[in-house]
């Protein structure tokens, strides 16, 4: 048991740490959502040259073959720099799972920052992304909906759950392939899309069959945690900073137990679904995917990530609340996030059957 | 980054496992249970850990320990503590008194106090609260007038554990000076409990009637030798005392003790099928999870050789809120009869789940507060100005 990081881990975290330092800020962020952008293209080129996008990958296609462990470390700093990117979806959950003959024509796209690849999980009706999918693919053609696909717009290649459960890859370009954006309140832009004949391959997967869907949820809802923990993290930073510098009756508001009380359960929530995410990596990176180990990691986090954002917002007072504020990019995402991922009853019954209830 | 203990690790926790079913009881519930067995039990439990060396395994080897590594002391806290803690009184002088004693002590005092703790002989009972001085500890109003080539001890004690048991040894905070800032004008020391002038009146809790006590103190005379470190550093040595105590003890094991046994108790009943049920017990679950983990992640820094406090604060936040919620959980799902007690025949599981309830009580104000313990995090973990 050593919870700490390697020497290795440790520099990469600083590597990526530095990154958003001198090439991006929160008005960065502004400025995407005012041009109604999903990402900076120059940006994730510069990540695929760092490395990043190639983590996972095999030496072979131009990746260093680290672990899904690796790829969590990255993740919980681009929440902390609040870097809209698809990196969860493509480099965190798609392309680790990609082998055969999409691999050979994907991988090395992807980790060159040439291609986006995203995910298509709901299903209009959906409560969340665990369901079973119901959309078919009927002589190697898929037609139906998908929706709240995030990076559809962006995306060279998505892959389709569909029923089985199974994965189907469906280039952009294709016939039969359309996508509309939808509104939705924060997030990375999210569309409809309809195929209507599209054409569609079946993934093998590294040989997982059934299994590649649900080991694909475990990979995206881990790295959203990661990403999630660390965007917390610089909410705590702003709470803080608040805290020390707003004073009310004579003296900073975050001398007061109250005030400082609210403080102590983010830091106390953050740091659980931290270690929490980093334990269902492992799990992950080692192939348990353990009900309980992951479960609890997502149940945990996502009731967390609420409670931190309330408090955030509480001691922050009413100019949290304004849109010149930055509190509310945070906000906004984390709670997209949450519902991507959710409903954390689906993961408390994991856990329930994970740890040996009838 | 490595989430797994090594085989020697879960080997030493099989061994341990194998003793305690061999050496533990029917009737064995912990301590503060008002059963007149258990005293001596611990005093004979503990001489057979210290007989095969478990007893101050993680002690130095120049006082008698092993030296063993921080993950086999905490799978020996774990297993202990799941099994409600049967080295009873003496897991405090392990966990910290011996400890402050190896750090602060005189080469005498270390060759006189720590081999009766390593053989498992001697009860200690610790004297830090008082009536006037509670989450305010510096507030310690017992004084201690320089006489001669000792000290002459006047004061109140109020919570004290065990010490009617009868404690050999009171880990005594008093104060020596009422110049400078208070907590500079206290001392530690070392008080011999058959010393004239002590009275002991047990107080009557929730627990029984003989677990906590009151000590008076009238001119009891205490000799110079049994000052512990310098007079002044008495805040020193118990707040070392106390972060060592926090991270003594693996609550999380006995919540999830309580947790293993209620999931059991739900399969045999048909519960496990009901929605609600199954919900409440998996909440339980991630919540211990997030206790444990971070219990190691604790431990993970200090194995680092780095010096935990805020860490370990954080931990035991976690740790008392999943042994409180195990309890209230536990009684919802046993449903009425949860109140039944283990004196009762048909009380479910004995009457664990309504002794997890009680004892766990005041698990939120004993060794600092849950306030205060939040206070710590807030000024030394986030920067914040001192809270009021």
């Amino acid at each position: 048991m050593d919870l700490t990081l390697t020497a290795e881990q440790s520099m990469l975290v600083e590597s990526v740490h530095a990154f958003p330092a001198r090439r991006w800020s929160l008005t960065s962020v502004r400025a995407l959502e005012a041009a109604g952008r999903a990402f900076d293209r120059d940006v994730w080129r510069e990540m695929a040259q760092l490395g990043w996008l190639g983590l996972e990958a095999p030496a072979a296609a131009g990746g260093s073959a680290q672990s899904f462990v690796e790829t969590v470390l990255v993740c919980e700093e681009l929440g902390r720099a609040l870097l809209p990117s698809p990196f969860v979806a493509t480099a965190a959950t798609a392309m680790p799972l990609l082998d055969g003959s999409a691999a050979r024509r994907w991988l090395p796209r992807v980790v060159s920052g040439d291609a986006v690849v995203t995910l298509a999980l709901a299903e209009p009706g959906w409560r969340g992304a665990w369901e079973q999918p119901a959309l078919r693919l009927d002589g190697g053609r898929l037609t139906g909906r998908k929706v709240l696909v995030p990076f559809a717009d962006d995306a060279d290649l998505l892959l389709v759950a569909v029923a089985g459960p199974a994965i189907v890859a469906v280039e952009r370009g294709a016939p039969g392939f359309t996508c509309t954006r939808q509104a939705t309140f924060g997030g990375d832009p999210s569309y409809a899309v309809t195929f209507d004949g599209a054409p569609g391959e079946l993934l093998e997967l590294s040989g997982l069959r059934g299994d590649a869907l649900p080991r694909m949820l475990d990979r995206g809802a881990t790295a959203t945690l990661a990403w999630l923990s660390g965007a917390c993290e610089r909410v705590l930073a702003m709470t803080i900073e608040h805290a020390k510098t707003r004073e009310q009756f004579g003296r900073p508001i975050g001398s007061f137990q109250a005030v400082a009380h609210r403080c102590v359960d983010m830091r106390s929530d953050i740091d659980a679904l931290r270690v929490l995410a980093r334990r269902a990596a492992c799990s992950i990176a080692a192939g348990r995917h353990d009900d309980v180990e992951v479960g609890s990691a997502v149940a945990y986090g996502l009731e967390a990530v609420r409670r931190i954002l309330r408090h955030a917002h509480q001691v922050h007072g009413a100019v949290g609340f304004s849109m010149e504020h930055d509190l509310q990019l945070f906000t906004r995402r984390a709670k997209a996030a949450e519902l991507a991922w959710g409903p954390v009853a689906w993961h408390h019954e994991r856990v329930a059957r994970g740890m040996g209830l009838a | 980054m490595d989430f797994t203990f090594t085989a020697e690790e879960e080997r030493f926790r099989a061994e341990l496992r194998a003793f305690l079913a061999a050496e533990l009881p029917a009737w064995w519930r912990g301590m503060f249970v008002d059963d007149p067995r258990a005293m001596p039990f611990t005093r004979e439990l503990c001489r057979k850990l210290a007989a095969r060396g478990w007893l101050t395994m993680a002690w130095p080897r120049e006082h008698g320990g092993a030296a063993a590594g921080p993950w086999l002391q905490a799978v020996l806290r774990e297993e202990m503590w799941a099994h409600d803690e049967p080295r009873g009184p003496q897991y405090m002088n392990l966990n910290y008194i011996g400890p402050c004693i190896m750090r602060f002590g005189s080469d005498a005092q270390k060759a006189r106090f720590l081999p009766p703790m390593a053989a498992g002989d001697v009860l200690w009972t610790q004297g830090f609260s008082e009536p006037g001085a509670g989450s305010d500890l510096a507030a310690v109003a017992t004084r201690a007038e320089r006489r001669g080539d000792g000290f002459v001890v006047t004061g109140q004690k109020v919570w004290n554990s065990y010490a009617d048991a009868p404690a050999d040894w009171c880990f005594l905070l008093v104060r020596t000076s009422s110049e400078g800032k208070r907590h500079e004008g206290l001392s530690l020391l070392l008080l011999d409990m058959r010393t004239p002038g002590i009275t002991v009146r047990p107080i009557d809790s929730m627990a029984g009637p003989h677990e906590l006590n009151e000590i008076f103190l009238d001119e009891v005379v205490v000799p110079d030798d049994c000052l512990l470190g310098r007079a002044g550093q008495g805040w020193e040595i118990v707040t070392a005392g106390l972060t060592f105590e926090r991270v003594g003890i693996a609550r999380y094991a006995r919540a999830g003790r309580v947790i293993e046994l209620l999931v059991e108790h739900v399969n045999a009943t048909g519960l496990a099928r009901d929605p609600h049920v199954r919900r409440q017990l998996a909440s339980l679950r991630v919540r211990y999870e997030a206790a444990r983990l971070l219990s190691y992640h604790a431990i993970s820094l200090q194995a680092a050789g780095r010096v935990p406090t805020v860490e370990v604060s954080i931990a035991r936040l976690h740790n008392t809120e999943i042994e409180q919620l195990v309890s209230d959980v536990g009684l919802e799902i046993l449903g009425l009869t949860g109140q039944l007690t283990a004196d009762d025949p048909a009380a479910p599981l004995a009457g664990l789940v309504h002794r997890q309830w009680v004892r766990t009580i005041p698990t939120t104000i004993t060794a600092g507060t849950l306030e205060v313990q939040k206070n710590i995090v807030a000024e030394r973990g986030l920067g914040l100005p001192r809270v009021r």
